[in-house]
């Protein structure tokens, strides 16, 4: 390779190679990165090698082997140019069928990359949101380079910057561009680089100056600096040979970490490369300046990447921090005067020459100009590396170019900075991203790692894996980063095993700060950081598990046993009951499911399952167990006289009774766990019959009546009283039934009254609260339903409405009318499913705005459309209405389903009797204890928590029956929480033939859909016992981990 | 000659000299364990931290380390630093009870309780006889190894080394094992039994940048506010 001797020549070399009509070729582009190696963009690679040598294809195509390109979720992939086309995810056998488009000029559409969420195809990679919301100076330039070739990079203007430094002839121009630039350091700390590199090139040199290229990137999750030396290592190497030159500096070290082998690889090549050209070592083009690059690779110590320690490492002794004053810029290695700088920053540098200082500061925000480089991780659909302008908001990245959370769960924080960053909340995320701000907000820059942490992350879990992460690299020097790690680490570990107290939190807090304020180096310094900032934005999950030793993340595992029980509102041994199907004890699997719940068959038909929502089963894309068909099985199979309520003796003197008002599945349940303390209770219910909503809110289809009728007789036993018809506020008072000598009250009223539309003309014939709709057929048999019926809402009144609406005579078309879209509805997914299934009509994104009538009867509905407007603190997108999209919906009904709440004035109508309220339609009352304002009055289900499930009704039964019986005894009410894990082992089978995860979800039967209008038969069916014993079979019994007796030790035989 | 502020009063020193030697110098006492005259400065206890700078800007670092400044302002016994000192030793306590300098340290300070899980090491890598060991006795015999939880003190591979003369140097410095304390027990890591009432102290909160030539003088700072 020629050596240039002037500058002069380098240019002439560059434009030779911009010439050469070999670069305006069709190229396909693949990225060899280290990420897209591990997902085989190798053997992409060779593929297309071997093809284009096949078929001869020489002389047509190029092909570009180049380092990151950033977006590593979607690797191995294949950029075509000139056509600018994304091929995400390619397999192998795409590839000729990619070089063929290329070659025509042309597209293959189905490999083109396509929006997961939206399903939109682009044929410009610019215009993939991911890309088009970046701005890549420096990333961008990887895609045009091959690592090992500097001829690609000198046409990519690469050492242009360098021609322009040396041919100034001026060092202080050189800083000074640097300087007015407004750099500042992408190690983490934020400080000027020109300031940097002006102290350096003022401190006396005459036994030589450093400049150090600090590539030991150790934080757990970024990997742009790997990403910058493997793709385009010339950049360091120019940014560091301009530095040298304006700093006077004589050798340059790049310290890179030894677990980058492909970035040593490049490195290595791209310097002896370098050197053969001239563009390093003796008389740099011939400009008789002389500076030199070596490698030195560091042994894996995460402290090595603090500048003092890493000088240390360079000068060969252990790598620990030391006392700074004296900085490197006085005394660096081996005395020498040092500028430490990190790979992003040097690859800035060129950048800078070639757009100019003024150029590149007007990026940006004033005092953090430029472009940052993230690496985007963690819970987000769209991984890999992002660079922006400073300035973008966290919003910003992470939904509009990370695409928002990669599951169902919400995202409720990033983390920044590394081990020595912190959280920031999802309530900050309209934060600006730059040095100053993130600081503010209690994380720091650092070198760009980004983490997305969603509802499925345990905060006090992320500290503690921090804190693990630092006591083993802190370097142990300073006692209190030794043991202040250490000990901070033992107290997060004790809170996630569920051994914490309160008390602990100020502990952890006091020794955070005296940590970061005792310790010599920077990473004592914020090894607080991550307790201090989830400690400040999350302290409610610290008191969660202290308190309520619930991890809510199910992260922990010594909070969490098995999901499924950890879920269920009741507790439900869903693995122990599974476990006995499996083993074909369905009498023994009835008797946990109904210790656990004394509405079984209801549960087993309506219920929404969390059980399912976080099995392990179900993790990774699979599907989890299929709980509640199990459950359906064995309730519809066994006889409930297999289970024998254990039952508190009879005493004397009588016990005191408890009057319970609603005789819902709150107000039973508490009935029943009372009546098996051996606490009698009256049940009052204003309608006819006892049931609450299971009557009135679910339709027969859904829960035949027989069913329940035989599960509430089941718990009206000697114990309860029940008596219809009776009314709070009309037939009795609270303090009536004191007087009358019930000794506690349990307030039990559910919530029965549907919300308004607030629209005029609401109360015209035709037009239903939902509520009074489903009441009418379900407790009266009267179909109010006629002709064409719209529905609006979305939650589960609406759609039950709409198809209890589908099976009434006279009806001709069902539609619900949804003001967000399908995604966003509340009702369940599989309610949703079945009603469109049958038939109903879903129209989302509109709102209604008139109701037409005539002569006092309903006519239509006047509607008006929505679109999608900006994120809001949720990440959701808020409807907003469309001006002038008005139009009129011909109706015969209108059923309004757009949420419940209580009915709470019966119970504030009295003078000095009044309980307290929550914004005006729920009982107020502590939610540990249950109580309300008034002494012996307590409350639970939806008139205390507002519309929810029917297991969370049973559940605030259970719990108040608990409550009410310690209140009774005179115990405290409140009693220490403990973490119900698995307890009773039951013996796995052993494993058949083949792999039980194969083997796909059960899917009970379901009835026929012509079957189904005007007909009120049930519409799911049971699985058959082979299939139960299956699905039974899919279950990975997290529970073992607790249960399993350890096995005795073997003893050798003498 | 270098003049800084320390405590209110201005003290000239020769350039070289650091924060602690300076503060000794005039009087104002600095509890240290593992920094001695005659071996070179590690800053690895962390119990002679001072605060530097001016309001606002203020930081806690290590005197024995930290090079005498012109101009520097050097508080040696403000809140922070006694705050921060106090929960330095309680970690000392934690770790190694059975020292009797780290027994007077703590009662000195009235440190009287210690939250952490007790542990008996009986090491707090100061360092101290590493530097004896190489300074004084040109032997290097001894050295750390590992880093983080894992730091170590030991002769290279723990084996027996050949460069050690048993001098006992090493032991004649340590803070931890050559005084011993016999009175604490498991669940009293604290001992007290030679605890000095600390001296009484006049209008502390008018001189807030300055302390008595009393040592101890942190009782200002102990008693309840």
């Amino acid at each position: 390779m020629a050596r240039f001797g002037s500058i002069e020549e380098l240019h002439g070399f560059r434009e030779m190679l911009r010439d050469n009509p070999q670069g305006k070729r069709p190229r396909i582009v693949v990225c060899a990165g280290t990420a897209c190696q591990a997902s085989s963009s190798s053997d992409i690679i060779r593929i297309a090698k071997k093809h284009i040598i096949e078929e001869n294809l020489f002389d047509r195509i190029s092909i570009g082997i180049t380092g990151c390109h950033g977006f590593c979720e979607m690797g191995p992939f294949v950029l075509t140019l000139p056509q600018n086309a994304f091929y995400a995810q390619v397999k192998l056998e795409d590839v000729p069928r990619i070089i063929g488009a290329v070659l025509a000029g042309a597209y293959v559409e189905d490999l083109l990359y396509r929006d997961p969420k939206t399903g939109e195809v682009y044929r410009s990679r610019d215009d993939i949101p991911f890309f088009k919301n970046q701005r890549r100076s420096i990333l961008g330039l990887n895609q045009h380079v091959d690592p090992i070739r500097i001829n690609d990079y000198v046409a990519a203007m690469g050492y242009q910057a360098l021609e322009l430094a040396l041919g100034r002839k001026d060092p202080a121009w050189v800083v000074g561009q640097v300087k007015r630039s407004g750099l500042r350091g992408r190690g983490g700390a934020g400080f000027l680089t020109g300031a940097k590199w002006e102290l350096l090139a003022r401190a006396n040199g005459s036994s030589g100056k450093y400049l150090v290229c600090n590539a030991d990137e150790g934080d757990p999750g970024a990997y742009m600096d790997r990403s910058i030396l493997e793709g385009n290592p010339h950049s360091i190497i120019e940014g560091m040979t301009i530095g040298a030159y304006g700093t006077g500096a004589t050798e340059g070290v790049v310290y890179v970490r030894n677990e980058y082998p492909l970035a040593i690889k490049h490195l290595t090549i791209a310097l002896r490369q370098a050197r053969d050209m001239g563009l390093l070592g003796e008389n740099i083009l011939g400009t008789g300046f002389s500076f030199d690059v070596s490698v030195v690779r560091g042994a894996g110590a995460f402290v090595c990447g603090e500048e003092t320690a890493l000088m240390r490492s360079i000068e060969g002794r252990t790598g620990e921090p030391r006392q700074r004053p004296p900085f490197p810029i006085e005394k660096g290695i081996n005395g020498r005067p040092t500028s430490i700088n990190n790979v992003e920053t040097w690859a800035n540098v060129p950048f800078i020459f070639r757009q100019g200082a003024d150029e590149f500061a007007r990026v940006g925000t004033p005092g953090n100009s430029g472009t940052k480089i993230f690496s985007l991780v963690g819970k987000i659909r769209n991984t890999g590396l992002v660079e922006v302008p400073m300035g973008v908001t966290i919003r910003r990245i992470v939904y509009d170019i990370g695409g928002g959370p990669s599951g169902k769960a919400r995202i409720k924080a990033v983390q920044t900075g590394g081990p020595s960053g912190g959280c920031i909340p999802a309530e900050k995320f309209d934060l600006a991203i730059d040095y100053d701000s993130l600081a503010k907000a209690g994380s720091i820059m650092g070198s760009g790692g980004m983490i997305v942490m969603d509802e499925n992350t345990c905060m006090v879990d992320v500290a503690r894996y921090y804190m693990n992460f630092l006591r083993k690299e802190s370097c142990g020097k300073c006692f209190t980063c030794r043991k202040g790690t250490q000990r901070m680490y033992e107290l997060l570990d004790d809170i996630t095993k569920g051994r914490g107290r309160l008390e602990d939190l100020d502990l952890l807090k006091e020794l955070a700060v005296a940590v970061k304020e005792s310790t010599m180096c920077g990473l004592g310094q914020t090894a607080a950081n991550p307790v201090l900032s989830t400690l400040k934005y999350f302290r409610h999950e610290y008191e969660r598990h202290i308190v309520d030793k619930r991890c809510d993340a199910l992260v922990c595992k010594e909070l969490t046993g098995a999901a499924c029980q950890r879920t269920c509102p009741l507790g439900t041994e869903a693995w122990r009951y599974v476990a006995h199907i499996r083993r074909g004890e369905y009498d023994q699997a009835y008797r946990v499911i109904r210790e656990a719940n004394p509405f079984p068959s209801v549960c087993a038909r309506v219920c929404n399952h969390p059980c399912e929502s976080r099995c392990k089963a179900g993790d990774g894309g699979n599907q989890p167990v299929a709980i509640r068909a199990l459950k359906r099985f064995v309730v519809d199979r066994v006889d409930p006289s297999v289970y024998k309520a254990s039952k508190a003796a009879k005493s004397t003197p009588p016990p005191p009774r408890v009057a319970i008002v609603g005789a819902g599945p709150a107000g039973l349940a508490a009935a029943h766990y009372l009546s098996l303390q051996g606490y009698p209770s009256t049940v009052f219910e204003s309608e006819d019959r006892p049931g609450g909503m299971l009557w009135g809110g679910i339709p027969e289809y859904r829960l035949p009546r027989e069913t329940l009728r035989k599960e509430i007789d089941a718990v009206v036993d000697g114990n309860v009283t029940l008596e219809c018809k009776k009314r709070l506020g009309v037939d009795m008072t609270i303090g009536g039934l004191f007087a009358e000598g019930f000794k506690a009250v349990f307030l039990a009223l559910g919530a029965h009254k549907s919300r308004r539309l607030g629209l005029e003309g609401e109360d015209v014939a035709g037009v239903h609260p939902s509520m009074q709709f489903l009441k009418a057929y379900n407790l009266r048999g009267e179909s109010l339903a006629q002709g064409h019926v719209g529905v609006v809402g979305g939650g589960n009144s609406a759609v039950d409405a709409a198809r209890l609406a589908l099976r009434q005579k006279g009806v001709k078309s069902v539609t619900i009318f949804y003001r967000r879209t399908r995604e966003e509805m509340p009702a369940f997914e599989e309610e949703i499913e079945e009603a469109l299934h049958e038939g109903v009509r879903l129209e989302v994104l509109v709102a209604p705005t008139r109701i037409l009538s005539k002569s006092g009867k309903l006519t239509g509905v006047e509607l008006l459309k929505n679109e999608l407007g900006p994120l809001d603190a949720s990440g959701r997108r808020a409807p907003v209405p469309v001006a002038g999209s008005e139009h009129v919906v011909e109706l015969d009904t209108l059923i309004v389903g757009i949420g419940e709440e209580p009915t709470v004035e019966c119970v504030t109508g009295e003078n000095g009797t009044s309980v307290g309220l929550v914004d005006g339609n729920r009982v107020k009352t502590d939610c540990r204890t249950m109580s309300t304002s008034m002494p012996g009055v307590f409350a639970g289900g939806d008139v205390e928590t507002g519309p929810k499930t029917v297991v969370d009704a049973i559940a605030a039964g259970k719990k108040a029956a608990a409550i009410i019986g310690r209140y009774l005894r005179g115990e405290a009410l409140e009693q220490p929480a403990v973490p119900a894990l698995p307890r009773i082992y039951v013996e796995p089978m052993p494993s058949g033939d083949g792999d039980a995860m194969d083997l796909p979800r059960v899917v009970p039967a379901t009835l026929k859909v012509e079957a189904r209008r005007s007909c009120m038969a049930e519409v799911e069916g049971v699985v058959s016992e082979t299939d139960a014993v299956r699905e039974a079979s899919r279950c990975l019994r997290c529970d073992l981990e607790f249960t399993q007796p350890k096995p005795a030790a073997v003893k050798e035989s003498a | 000659m270098i003049t800084l502020n320390i405590n209110g009063l201005n003290v000239s020193v020769e350039e070289g000299t650091t924060v602690l030697e300076a503060a000794r110098f005039i009087g104002f006492p600095i509890p240290t364990l593992c920094h001695m005259d005659g071996l070179s400065p590690y800053g690895a206890c962390r119990v002679c931290l001072v605060e530097i700078g001016k309001e606002p800007r203020t930081k806690l670092v290590s005197s024995c380390t930290y090079p005498a400044e012109e101009g520097l302002v050097v508080r040696t016994a403000s809140s922070r630093v006694v705050r921060t000192r106090r929960m330095v030793i309680e970690l000392l306590l934690a770790s190694c009870p059975q020292s009797k300098v780290i027994q007077d340290l703590a009662s000195s300070h009235g440190v009287n309780k210690q939250r952490f899980k007790q542990e008996h090491d009986d090491c707090i890598l100061c360092g101290l006889c590493v530097r004896m060991c190489s300074e004084q006795m040109m032997a290097k015999a001894i050295g750390f190894s590992g880093r983080g939880n894992e730091r170590a003190l030991g002769t290279p591979f723990n084996v027996k080394s050949e460069a050690c003369r048993q001098c006992g140097g090493c032991i004649y410095v340590c803070p931890a094992c050559q005084l011993r304390c016999s009175y604490t027990e498991k669940d009293s890591p604290v001992c007290g039994g030679c605890q000095n009432l600390p001296p009484p102290c006049l209008e502390k909160e008018k001189f807030d940048d300055m302390m008595c030539f009393m040592s101890p003088c942190v009782a200002c700072e102990i008693a309840p506010k």
